[in-house]
């Protein structure tokens, strides 16, 4: 297939043909069947792409609503975290010492005392990291940077 | 209980929407201008509306939308008939035939198209895509960018080549599995 034909029937596509052009495609394509499946072929994809700039600009629209609304995380911990981190860590303390046993001389550990602080220490540790996000990735603007393949 | 006119109305919506984006295509198909196509599916879609009333359930819908598009597409080349930007009546027929055989094919490489997109540079992607934006100028596009009309045109047109042939890769190593 010549390569100006890819040409020729992308300009007939995008309306910057001459007449001249026009009519020396409608010759060629009234002789050839596979040139008739590769203009069919581009008028497909040019529909296609209409189709896809537009979901493309519905999905931009909503993650920017959804942003406005739920503002990205950072990625370091904003003051916020950390006073639910120390009101956490202040909650199992409480629990801790209220479940402790009075005799000082205890060496015996009760097991769901070991439970509940092995399960709030998690819980801590947990805050420690970078919170989830708000939103699902497929909604995230950035998804699309992460490991992208180069055409083969 | 539902209106009957309800019913009627969610039935022709389920089935326009099923088989609007081939619709589409397929006027795309026929009308080398953009701007043209558009009208045409708006009209389509009126049409298909104001007779469903009248449509026979058992009849295959698509096949009947099929026909209306085409009678459309070839009602507005005829009203452009002095344009010689249009191709004529002989060819637009064999295009429209061919393309309503190739409507498999068709659907698949806009299955394949997310898949291609994807794969090209993020910069061409963004490129593409901008480009094909309703309200885009190209004029406007290439200024922003720094970059002539001319230069902005033959970069659409390798990218473009290059999903297609992305596209048609695709596919054919779908038909061969």
């Amino acid at each position: 297939m010549n390569a100006d034909w890819h040409e020729q029937i992308q300009r007939c596509m995008t309306g910057d043909a001459t007449p001249e052009e026009i009519a020396a495609l409608q010759a060629a394509l009234n002789d050839d069947a596979e040139l008739r499946a590769l203009y069919l072929d581009y008028m497909n994809l040019d529909a296609a792409l209409g189709a896809a700039a537009e979901t493309a600009a519905i999905t931009e629209n909503e993650t920017g609503r959804i942003t406005a609304f739920f503002p990205r995380p950072s990625a370091r911990l904003s003051p916020r975290y950390w006073g639910w981190l120390a009101a956490t860590a202040a909650c199992a303390a409480l629990i801790v010492f209220s479940m402790l046993p009075k005799h000082r001389n205890s060496v015996r550990v009760r097991p769901d005392i070991v439970a509940a602080i092995s399960a709030t220490e998690s819980a801590i540790a947990r805050l420690s990291v970078e919170p989830p996000s708000l939103f699902p990735a497929w909604a995230s603007p950035t998804a699309s940077l992460l490991d992208q393949p180069r055409i083969p | 209980m539902p209106d009957l006119n309800d019913q009627h109305h969610d039935q022709f919506l389920r089935l326009f929407a099923e088989h609007e984006m081939a619709l589409r295509t397929f006027v795309r198909l026929l009308l080398p201008s953009r701007g043209d196509a558009s009208e045409v599916m708006q009209k389509v879609a009126v049409v298909l509306w104001q007779k469903f009333a009248k449509f026979d359930a058992t009849r295959d819908f698509r096949k009947w939308a099929f026909g209306v598009a085409r009678y459309e597409a070839l009602a507005c080349l005829r009203d452009r008939a002095r344009d010689r930007h249009v191709f004529d009546d002989e060819l637009v027929g064999r295009l429209a035939d061919e393309a309503e055989a190739a409507g498999q094919r068709h659907e698949a490489q806009r299955e394949a198209l997310e898949t291609c997109l994807q794969k090209l540079p993020e910069r061409q992607r963004e490129l593409v895509l901008t480009a094909y934006t309703k309200g885009t100028r190209m004029d406007e596009l290439a200024a922003q960018r720094g970059q002539t009309a001319m230069s902005l045109y033959k970069m659409l047109h390798r990218i473009r080549q290059a999903l297609l042939e992305c596209v048609r890769r695709t596919v054919s190593q779908e038909e061969l599995a």
